[in-house]
C-alpha cells in the first residue's frame, strides 16, 4: 500500500477533518524527535511519558516522516525511547507497560516503514544502537518472557504476545528481519508452550502462541540452526502438545462453521437453490464459493508440529467434542472475555474440570476430522494463489500423517469409527452429497475419500499436477501400509479405481495441453502403479475375495484407457525426445494390467460368443474373470511398496519459503498484526472484519469483550473507528 | 529383611494389642464373667491347650497378622522403636491373638471378681491403668485414651448393660460353646453365623477378637456381612466388629475404601434420623477423613527414630507434593511412598490453624484411588444422557483418552485379585454394554503388577507413542528421559540435516520388526518376494506369479481368519467380546507402551453407574459358596461367580467374564440355532471338541439351573446368559432375585430357563449327556442342601435393615430355606429333580418371556 493511501486512510479514519487538538503526549513525541535529549529539561521526562497514553498512529507517522538526516540526528533519542520503553516494562504500574509496549510496537514497525529498503543492521542502529543492542533485546525479551510466564494480566499478556507477532511480521519476508536474530538467541519458547499448556491461558492467548510459534520456526530455517525447530521437535509435555492440538482444532472449527455458514446462506430460499444449481457450474466464481479466508497460519503451525514433533502425532485422534454450535449470521456472537475461544476450551483436566460440555448434539471430534474437513474445503478451489497453497499445505501435512506409523495405526483402528462430512463440490453430474448417513468408518476412509474426491474434481485445463501427485502418493503410502498389516479395510475401493482410471483418460485426453507444462507420465506412472499393488499384493489388504475379481472387472471394463495409454507412452517412448525415458517407465508399469486385458478380454468374447449374449452382466463377466485366473500369468514388479520418505528440504523449501515470504505475509499479518483502525485500508471488505482493534481494546476495558480474530466474519456491525480510537486512549 | 518393614510390622502388632484388651474390658465382660463362675480347672485345660499351640500358630502361614514366620520373633536390638514402646510389653506373646485374648480375659477375670465384691457398676478406668508391666507375656491393658481415638463413645455405659445382661444367662451353655469356639472347626463362616444369631455379648465381642485369628481373606468374603451387622444391628455386635475392622483399615487401604463403599451402599436404606445410620456413616467418615492411617500418631514418633523412612521417602519434594492442596489427585505425583505422604498428613495435622485441617476433607492416602473411581462413575453419568451407542462409544473413547493423561498413578481395579497399580486405559478398546437407559461400560485397563500397591513405587508415564522408538528391552531406561536428555541424544546422529533429524526413524520401514508372529509366518509368499527382490534389484531375471495363486491366498486367508462378529454399531460389545482373550491381550500388550514390563497385566472391568449391585453382590456370594460347597463335595457342577464391587447404592464395578458373548450376540450375529453354532464353533458331534464344550455345557446348565432355581433368578432372557469358548453357559444379571421379578407379568413361571435350543445341544432329551445333565442336578442340589446353612446365613444377614427388592415381603428366608427341601429323602428330590426338569423344559412361559424380550428389546 502506497504511503498516498495511507495518509487518505488516516484522514478518513479520523472522520473529522479537522486536526484534532495536540495532546500532551504528542508534544512529548514532538520533544523526542527534537534534537535535544529530551530528559535534560524534565528529568521526570520518561515516567511522565509512559503515564500518557499512547498515540501510535502520531509516534509511527512521525517516525515514517523523519528523512535520513534527521535519523541521524534523533538517533540518540529513538534509542534512548527504546530503552526506556524496555525498561518501562519493568514496571509495576500496569499502565506504564501498557504504554511501553504499544510504543514499542510503534518503534518496530514505524522504523521498518521507514526504512523498507534499509538494511537490518540499520534498524537496528536506529532502534537501539549497535554497541547496545545484544543488551537491550536480552532485556526485552526476559522482560516479556517474565510478563508472559508470571501472573500479570491477560490482557498485558495477550498484548506481549502482540507485540512479538508484530516484530516477527514486521517485513515482508520473515527471515530478512535481522532483530529475530536476537529472538533466536534469546528464546521465548518456554513461555509459549507455558501458555500452551494451561488451560485458561490457552483459551486467551493460544492462537497468537501457536501462530508465533510458526512464524519463529520458519525464520532462516533453511539457512542457519533455528532453536526453534530444535525445541519443538524435542516437547514431549502431553498437556502442552494437546494445549497446541487444542488451539490449532479450534481454529480450524471456526473456520469450518464459518464455511458452513456462508454455505447455508448463499443456499437459502428456493430460488438461490435453484439458481446455484444452475449457474454455479458456470459462474462459479470466487465470490460466490469461498469467501471465507483461508488460514494459512494456522495450517502452517499444524504441519510444523506434524511435520517436526513425532508426539504430536497422538494429540490428532486426541479427541474433543466438536465445537460446532450453530450461529446465526445475523447475531455476531462476541463472547465474554472468559472465553474468547468461542466455548470454553475442552479441558484436558478431567479433574479440574470433570463435566466436558454435556451437549448430545455435540459430536465428537479430534483434530485429525477437522483437519480433514477443512482440506475438503480448501481444496475445492484452488484457483486463487491463496488457496492452491493452503491445498498444497494440507496434502504436505497428509503425506507426514500417512508416513506416520502411529498415525496410520489410528486411521485403520477399527474402533476408532467416525462419520467425516466431507465438504464436496456441487457438480453437474451428480448431487450434493446428503452427509447424513455418512457410516461410521475408521479414519482412513474418509482420507481416501478426501483423495478420490480431489482426483474426480479437479481436472482441468490448468491443472494442479503438483497437488495430483502428492494426492496419488498419499494413496500410495497408506496401501504401503495397510499391505505390511495385513489390514483388509472395508472401503470401496472400486470408487478408487474408477476415479484413477478417469485420471488416466484426462492425462490422455490432454495430452499436449499438458505435456507443455508437466511431466505426465510421472503421474501416470504413480497411479499405474497403484494398480499394480492392487494386481500384485491385492491379497494382502483387499477385505474380500470378490474385490479381487472387480479389480479385474474395472480394468477389462475400462481396458480402452490403458490400451490407449499404453500406445501413447509407447509412442513417445520409441520417440527420441525429452519425455523417452519416463514414458518408458509407463509401458514396464503396465505388463500386467495389458497381461490382464489380453487374457481376460477374448475370454469374455468367447463367452458372449457361445453363449449367444451381446451384453454380458457384471456378474457374467466376473463369472468368466473367476473362472480364468490361473492361466494367467503375471510378473512381479520391484518396489511397488516402496515410496520416497517426505522431506522438506531441498524439495519443499521454495514452497515454504514463498509460504512465509511475501504472499503468505499479507495473509498472515491480516490476521495476526496488532493494528489499530487508523492504519487499516483495505480493499476488500472481508480484510476489514479480519483485523480487530478489539485486542486492543481489551487491554484498556475488560468490559468490552474480546474476539477471537478467526471469529470476525460475522461481525455485521464494524466499530466506528472514532469510538475505538477513543478506547485507545483511555 | 529391610528392618524399615520390621518396625512397621511391629507397630502394627503393637496396635493389634492396644485394640484387643480394650474390647475386653468393654463387651468382652460378660463372657469372662460367665467363665469365671465355671469352676477353675474348666478354664485351665484350655489355657494349657491354648499355650502350647500357640507358639506354632505364630509361624504358620494361616496366621491373621502379615507377619511372615522371620518376622514373627524379630531380635529386640535390631529394631529401635522398641525401646521406646516397650510400654507394650514383649512382641513375642503379643503376636498370638488367640492368647493375648485368652490373657486378657484373664486379666479382666480377675478385676471384675474385684468389682463385683465392690459392687460397683462400671470399670474404673484408673484401677487399669496399673495393669501394664512391662513385663513378658503380660498383656498390656491399654490406657483408655488410646481407646478413645477407636470409640469415642466410650465404653461404660455399654459394659454396664452387658453386665446386667449377663446375669439374666446360663453359663454352662457358654462353655460348651466357648469349646466350640476354640476348636479347629471353627472357622470364619460359623463366627459370622454365631455373630449374626448370638444375643449374648460375651460371646459377640469374643467372636469379634476371633476375627484377628482368620485369614484375611476369609473375612473378606463376609465382609459385606460383617458391616451390614455394623450398621445394622445392636450396638454389642457394632462393638466387637470395631476394633477388627479398624485394625484392617489401617493395614490396608483397599480394605479401608472397601469398607467406606460398603458401609455407605448399606446405609443408603435407612432413614437420615436414625441413631444406627449415624454409627454406620460415623466409621464411614472416620475411614474417609483418613484417621485411620497406617501408623496413627506413633508414625511420626517411627519417622523420627529411624532413618529408613526418610530414606525411603525422599523428604522434602515428596512432601511438597502431598502438601500441595489440590484437587485433580490420582495424579503420578501425589501418589508417591506412603511413608512420604502421611508425613506430609501429620505436618498438617500439627499445623496450628485449624481452619487448614478441616479444610483438608480429602485424605491423601485414599484420594487417588477415590479419584480414579469417580471420574469413571462420572463418565458414566455423562454417557448415560448420549442418545445413540455410536454417540456413547465415541464419547466413551475421547473421555477414557483424557483419563489416560493421569496414569500411572497410585490407583488399582478392586475386581483384581493381585496387587497392582493402573498404567494405561487402552481408550480405543473400550465398549459401551448393551442397555437401554443406562451407559454401563466395559474397560480393559492396563496395569503393571507389584508387591504391594500402597509401598510400591507407581511406575513413570510414557507417552503413547513412545513404543515405536524403544522396541527393545535394553532401551526401557530411555523411555522416561527428559526433554534436555534426549536432546542431547539428538546432537549424537550424524548426518542428518535438521529436517531428516526431526524424521530419523524410518517408520514405515520398522514395520516389519513389529509384526506378530504369525503375521510375518504367514507371509511366506509374494510379500517375502518382494523384499527379496528389492535387495537383488541388480538380477535382471523377472519373477512370474500366478494370479490364481495370488486369488486363492486371498481366499484362504480370508477363510482362516478367526470367526468375528460383524461390526454392528449398535451393538458394540459384541465384536470386543467376541474376540479371544489372549488375542486381545497379545494385541493390547503390543499397541502399549508398557507392554514390555514383564508385570505388565491387562485387566476387565465393566463399570455400572446408575445401578444399585448390592444384590449382585449377594448373588456373588451366594454363588461363590455354592461353587465352594460343589467343590468340597466334589460335584461337578460349574459355575462362573464373577466379582462384584459395590462403590455405593447406585454404582459398581463388574469383572467381566472373559471369552463369552450373550446367546442373544450369538444368535444374532451367527444367525444359527445353538446347536449349529457349537457344531461351527467347536467341530462335529463326534470330536474331541465339541464332546468337551458340550460337557462343558451339560456341567454349567446344571450348575445355574440349580442356582436358578433356589435363587429364583428372573428375566432370564437370552442376552443374560452368556456362552463362553468352551462351551459354558454363564448367567448374568442378578437383578431380579428371590422376592423380586421383573414387572410381574406372570411371565417366567418355571424352575429355571431350559429352552428346547439347550436341550438340543445336550444330545435331546433322551440323550445320555441330557440324564447327565438331571444326575447331576440332583447330587448338586444334595450337596447344596447338606451346607444349606452356610447359603441361608449370608442372605439372612443381608436382609437386615434391607430394602432390596429381593426381600419384599415376609417369606424370602422361609422360601429359600424351602428351596433346599431338608425333609425331603433322596429318592423324593430325584423326582423333585425330574419334576422341575420336566416342567421347565415344557414350560410355555419361557418360550413366551424370549418372544416378548424380542418384541420389546430386540433380544433373541
Amino acid at each position: 500500500m502506497s504511503q498516498v493511501e495511507k495518509k487518505a486512510g488516516l484522514l478518513r479514519r479520523t472522520s473529522s477533518s479537522k486536526k484534532p487538538l495536540k495532546e500532551k503526549v504528542v508534544l512529548m513525541y514532538d520533544e523526542i524527535f527534537a534534537k535535544e535529549d529530551p530528559a535534560k529539561n524534565n528529568p521526570r521526562f520518561w515516567d511522565e511519558l509512559f503515564l500518557m497514553k499512547v498515540n501510535l498512529e502520531y509516534l509511527e507517522s512521525k517516525l515514517e516522516s523523519v528523512n535520513g538526516e534527521e535519523v541521524q540526528r534523533i538517533q540518540d533519542n529513538i534509542n534512548s525511547l527504546f530503552h526506556h520503553c524496555v525498561q518501562a516494562l519493568g514496571e509495576e504500574h500496569q499502565i506504564k507497560v501498557v504504554n511501553a509496549l504499544q510504543t514499542l510496537c510503534a518503534l518496530f514497525r514505524g522504523v521498518h516503514q521507514k526504512n523498507k529498503s534499509a538494511s537490518g543492521f540499520d534498524i537496528i542502529n536506529m532502534l537501539m544502537g549497535f554497541d547496545k543492542a545484544e543488551r537491550r533485546m536480552k532485556d526485552l525479551m526476559e522482560r516479556l518472557d517474565s510478563l508472559l510466564c508470571g501472573d500479570s494480566s491477560e490482557s498485558l499478556k495477550s498484548l506481549c504476545l502482540k507485540l512479538l507477532l508484530c516484530l516477527v511480521t514486521v517485513t515482508d519476508n520473515i527471515s530478512q528481519n535481522t532483530i529475530l536474530e536476537y529472538v533466536m538467541i534469546n528464546s521465548i519458547f518456554e513461555a509459549i508452550l507455558q501458555i500452551l499448556s494451561d488451560p485458561s491461558s490457552r483459551g486467551q492467548h493460544g492462537y497468537d502462541a501457536v501462530v508465533l510459534l510458526a512464524l519463529l520456526v520458519n525464520y532462516r530455517k533453511y539457512e542457519s540452526v533455528n532453536p526453534y525447530i530444535v525445541k519443538l521437535s524435542i516437547v514431549d509435555d502431553e498437556p502442552t502438545l494437546d494445549g497446541m492440538g487444542v488451539v490449532l482444532h479450534q481454529a480450524l472449527t471456526e473456520y469450518n462453521r464459518q464455511y458452513k455458514d456462508k454455505e447455508e446462506e448463499n443456499q437459502g430460499g428456493f430460488f438461490s437453490t435453484l439458481t446455484s444449481m444452475v449457474g454455479s457450474m458456470f459462474i462459479a466464481d470466487v465470490d460466490e464459493k469461498l469467501s471465507v479466508q483461508t488460514n494459512e497460519a494456522i495450517l502452517l503451525a499444524l504441519y510444523e508440529a506434524v511435520h517436526l514433533n513425532r508426539n504430536f502425532i497422538t494429540v490428532l485422534a486426541q479427541s474433543h467434542p466438536e465445537i460446532d454450535i450453530p450461529v446465526t449470521p445475523s447475531t455476531p456472537t462476541p463472547t465474554t472475555p472468559t472465553t474468547p475461544l468461542g466455548t470454553t476450551p475442552p479441558s484436558l483436566d478431567v479433574m479440574n474440570n470433570p463435566e466436558l460440555p454435556l451437549d448430545p448434539n455435540l459430536q465428537t471430534s479430534n483434530l485429525l476430522i477437522t483437519f480433514l474437513k477443512y482440506a475438503s474445503i480448501v481444496m475445492q478451489d484452488t484457483k486463487d494463489e491463496h488457496r492452491l497453497n493452503s491445498a498444497r499445505l494440507c496434502l504436505i501435512i497428509l503425506t507426514c500423517i500417512a508416513e506416520d506409523q502411529y498415525a496410520d495405526a489410528f486411521l485403520h483402528d477399527d474402533n476408532i469409527n467416525f462419520r467425516v462430512s466431507l465438504h464436496r463440490m456441487p457438480m453437474r453430474h451428480r448431487k450434493k452429497a446428503a452427509g447424513k448417513n455418512i457410516p461410521s468408518r475408521p479414519l482412513v476412509c474418509a482420507v481416501l475419500d478426501l483423495m478420490v474426491e480431489f482426483i474426480v474434481t479437479h481436472m482441468m485445463k490448468d491443472f494442479p499436477m503438483d497437488l495430483y501427485l502428492r494426492c496419488v502418493q498419499i494413496i500410495h503410502k497408506l496401501l504401503c501400509y495397510q499391505k505390511k498389516c495385513r489390514i483388509r479395510l472395508h472401503y470401496t475401493w472400486r470408487e478408487l479405481w474408477s476415479a484413477l482410471i478417469n485420471l488416466l483418460k484426462f492425462l490422455l485426453s490432454n495430452e499436449t495441453t499438458l505435456l507443455a507444462k508437466h511431466n505426465i507420465f510421472h503421474l501416470a506412472l504413480l497411479v499405474v502403479n497403484l494398480f499394480n499393488m492392487f494386481i500384485t499384493y491385492g491379497d494382502t489388504f483387499l477385505p474380500t475375495s470378490n474385490s479381487y475379481d472387480e479389480l479385474y472387472y474395472e480394468i477389462v471394463r475400462m481396458h480402452q484407457v490403458f490400451d490407449n495409454l499404453y500406445c501413447m507412452v509407447l509412442r513417445v517412448s520409441t520417440n527420441t525426445g525429452q519425455w523417452k525415458e519416463a514414458a518408458s517407465k509407463v509401458t514396464h508399469a503396465l505388463v500386467n494390467i495389458r497381461a490382464i486385458i489380453n487374457h481376460f478380454n477374448p475370454k469374455i468374447e468367447s463367452y458372449a460368443a457361445v453363449n449367444h449374449i451381446s451384453q454380458l452382466s457384471e456378474e457374467q463377466v466376473l463369472e468368466v474373470v473367476r473362472s480364468n485366473y490361473d492361466t494367467l500369468t503375471l510378473k512381479l514388479q520391484d518396489g511397488l511398496d516402496q515410496f520416497e520418505r517426505y522431506s522438506e528440504q531441498p524439495k519443499e523449501a521454495a514452497f515454504f519459503k514463498e509460504l512465509v515470504g511475501d504472499p503468505m505475509r499479507s495473509s498472515l499479518s491480516l490476521l495476526i498484526q496488532p493494528r489499530y483502525p487508523s492504519r487499516f485500508s483495505f480493499p476488500r471488505p472481508s480484510c476489514h472484519s479480519l483485523i480487530s482493534p478489539s485486542v486492543f481494546l481489551t487491554i484498556h476495558s475488560s468490559a468490552v469483550p474480546s474476539v477471537h480474530p478467526l471469529s470476525f466474519h460475522h461481525r455485521s456491525i464494524r466499530p466506528q473507528p472514532v469510538s475505538l480510537l477513543f478506547l485507545l486512549r483511555l | 529383611m529391610n528392618p524399615n518393614t520390621g518396625s512397621v510390622r511391629l507397630d502394627r502388632r503393637l496396635r493389634t494389642i492396644t485394640n484387643r484388651p480394650v474390647r475386653l474390658s468393654g463387651g468382652g465382660w460378660s463372657l469372662l464373667a460367665a467363665m469365671m463362675t465355671d469352676p477353675q480347672d474348666d478354664l485351665s485345660p484350655a489355657r494349657s491347650e491354648q499355650n502350647s499351640p500357640s507358639l506354632s500358630v505364630c509361624s504358620s502361614p494361616s496366621q491373621s497378622l502379615p507377619s511372615t514366620p522371620s518376622s514373627c520373633c524379630p531380635p529386640r536390638p535390631a529394631s529401635p522403636p522398641l525401646g521406646v514402646i516397650n510400654e507394650g510389653g514383649g512382641e513375642l506373646s503379643l503376636v498370638i491373638d488367640p492368647e493375648v485374648a485368652q490373657r486378657a480375659c484373664h486379666e479382666v477375670l480377675q478385676k471384675v471378681k474385684l468389682r463385683q465384691v465392690d459392687a460397683s457398676a462400671g470399670p474404673a478406668p484408673g484401677s487399669q491403668h496399673n495393669g501394664p508391666s512391662p513385663d513378658r507375656g503380660v498383656p498390656a491393658i491399654k490406657p483408655p485414651q488410646i481407646r478413645e481415638e477407636d470409640d469415642p463413645e466410650g465404653p461404660a455405659p455399654s459394659s454396664v448393660k452387658s453386665a446386667r445382661r449377663h446375669q439374666r444367662h446360663n453359663p454352662s451353655k457358654q462353655s460348651w460353646l466357648l469349646r466350640l469356639f476354640e476348636s479347629k472347626l471353627f472357622d470364619v463362616s460359623m463366627a459370622i453365623s454365631y455373630l449374626h444369631s448370638s444375643k449374648e455379648p460375651g460371646v459377640q465381642a469374643y467372636i469379634g477378637n476371633r476375627l484377628f485369628s482368620f485369614p484375611h481373606d476369609d473375612v473378606d468374603f463376609y465382609l459385606p456381612q460383617l458391616l451390614n451387622m455394623y450398621i445394622h444391628m445392636d450396638e454389642d455386635v457394632g462393638d466387637a466388629i470395631k476394633p477388627y475392622l479398624v485394625h484392617r483399615c489401617r493395614q490396608s487401604i483397599s480394605f479401608s475404601l472397601q469398607c467406606a463403599w460398603l458401609l455407605g451402599a448399606y446405609s443408603s436404606d435407612m432413614h437420615i434420623s436414625t441413631q444406627r445410620h449415624s454409627r454406620g456413616s460415623k466409621l464411614r467418615k472416620l475411614i474417609l477423613s483418613d484417621e485411620l492411617k497406617p501408623s496413627g500418631p506413633r508414625a511420626r514418633r517411627e519417622l523420627t527414630l529411624t532413618p529408613f523412612c526418610l530414606a525411603a521417602a525422599p523428604g522434602g519434594p515428596a512432601a511438597d507434593h502431598g502438601l500441595s492442596p489440590s484437587k485433580r489427585t490420582h495424579q503420578r505425583s501425589k501418589s508417591d511412598a506412603t511413608v512420604s505422604i502421611s508425613l506430609s498428613s501429620n505436618l498438617k495435622r500439627t499445623a496450628s490453624n485449624p481452619k487448614v485441617e478441616s479444610s483438608q476433607d480429602e485424605p491423601v492416602r485414599l484420594a487417588p484411588q477415590r479419584e480414579f473411581m469417580k471420574s469413571l462413575m462420572g463418565i458414566g453419568k455423562r454417557l448415560a444422557t448420549l442418545p445413540t451407542k455410536e454417540q456413547k462409544t465415541q464419547r466413551l473413547i475421547s473421555e477414557l483418552s483424557l483419563l489416560n493423561h493421569k496414569l500411572p498413578a497410585r490407583v488399582w481395579l478392586p475386581t483384581a485379585a493381585f496387587d497392582h497399580h493402573v498404567v494405561r486405559v487402552p481408550h480405543t478398546q473400550a465398549v459401551v454394554l448393551n442397555s437401554k437407559d443406562k451407559a454401563p461400560y466395559l474397560i480393559y485397563v492396563e496395569v503393571l503388577e507389584c508387591e504391594n500397591f500402597e509401598t510400591s513405587s507407581v511406575p513413570m508415564r510414557i507417552p503413547e507413542n513412545r513404543i515405536r522408538s524403544t522396541r527393545s528391552v535394553e532401551n526401557l531406561p530411555d523411555c522416561g528421559m527428559m526433554a534436555e536428555q534426549r536432546a542431547g541424544s539428538f546432537s549424537v546422529v550424524p548426518n542428518y540435516d535438521n529436517d531428516d533429524e526431526a524424521w530419523s526413524v524410518d517408520d514405515i520401514g520398522e514395520l516389519q520388526v513389529e509384526l506378530p508372529e504369525g503375521h510375518t509366518n504367514s507371509c511366506d509368499n509374494i510379500s517375502q518376494f518382494s523384499v527379496d527382490s528389492i535387495t537383488s534389484l541388480d538380477s535382471k531375471e523377472p519373477v512370474f506369479i500366478a494370479a490364481g495363486d495370488i486369488r486363492r491366498r486371498l481366499s484362504e486367508q480370508l477363510a482362516q481368519a478367526p470367526t468375528t462378529f460383524r461390526r454392528d454399531p449398535e451393538d458394540p460389545s459384541a465384536v470386543a467380546l467376541k474376540e479371544p482373550w489372549e488375542e486381545k491381550v497379545r494385541r493390547i500388550r503390543e499397541g502399549s507402551p508398557y507392554g514390555h514390563f514383564p508385570t505388565w497385566r491387562l485387566l476387565s472391568v465393566i463399570v455400572k453407574c446408575g445401578d444399585d449391585l448390592r444384590q449382585e453382590l449377594l448373588a456373588f456370594q451366594v454363588l461363590q459358596q455354592l461353587k465352594s460347597i460343589w467343590e468340597q463335595e466334589r460335584v461337578p457342577l460349574w459355575i462362573r461367580p464373577y466379582k462384584i464391587v459395590v462403590l455405593s447404592a447406585d454404582s459398581g464395578m463388574i469383572e467381566p467374564v472373559v471369552n463369552a458373548v450373550s446367546i442373544h450376540q450369538v444368535k444374532k450375529q451367527s444367525q444359527l440355532s445353538l446347536l449349529d453354532y457349537f457344531l461351527q464353533e467347536h467341530g462335529t458331534p463326534t470330536t474331541e471338541n465339541f464332546l468337551s464344550a458340550q460337557r462343558n455345557f451339560v456341567r454349567s446348565c446344571a450348575g445355574y439351573s440349580l442356582i436358578c432355581y433356589l435363587l429364583q433368578v428372573k428375566d432370564r432372557h437370552n442376552g443374560n446368559i452368556l456362552l463362553d469358548a468352551d462351551g459354558h453357559i454363564i448367567h448374568i444379571d442378578f437383578g431380579f432375585i428371590l422376592s423380586s421379578s421383573p414387572r410381574n407379568l406372570g411371565f417366567e413361571t418355571s424352575a429355571f430357563k431350559l429352552t428346547a435350543e439347550f436341550v438340543e445341544v445336550m444330545g435331546g432329551p433322551d440323550g445320555d449327556m441330557f440324564n447327565y445333565y438331571r444326575m447331576l442336578m440332583l447330587q448338586g442340589l444334595i450337596a447344596a442342601r447338606k451346607h444349606m446353612d452356610r447359603v441361608l446365613q449370608i442372605v439372612e444377614i443381608m436382609q437386615q435393615g434391607s430394602q432390596l427388592p429381593c426381600f419384599h415381603g415376609s417369606s424370602t428366608m422361609r422360601g429359600l430355606k424351602e428351596r433346599f427341601h431338608m425333609s425331603l429323602t433322596e429318592e423324593q428330590l430325584q423326582l423333585l429333580v425330574d419334576q422341575l426338569v420336566d416342567g421347565s423344559m415344557r414350560s410355555l412361559t419361557t418360550k413366551l418371556y424370549d418372544g416378548f424380550q424380542y418384541l420389546t428389546n430386540g433380544i433373541m
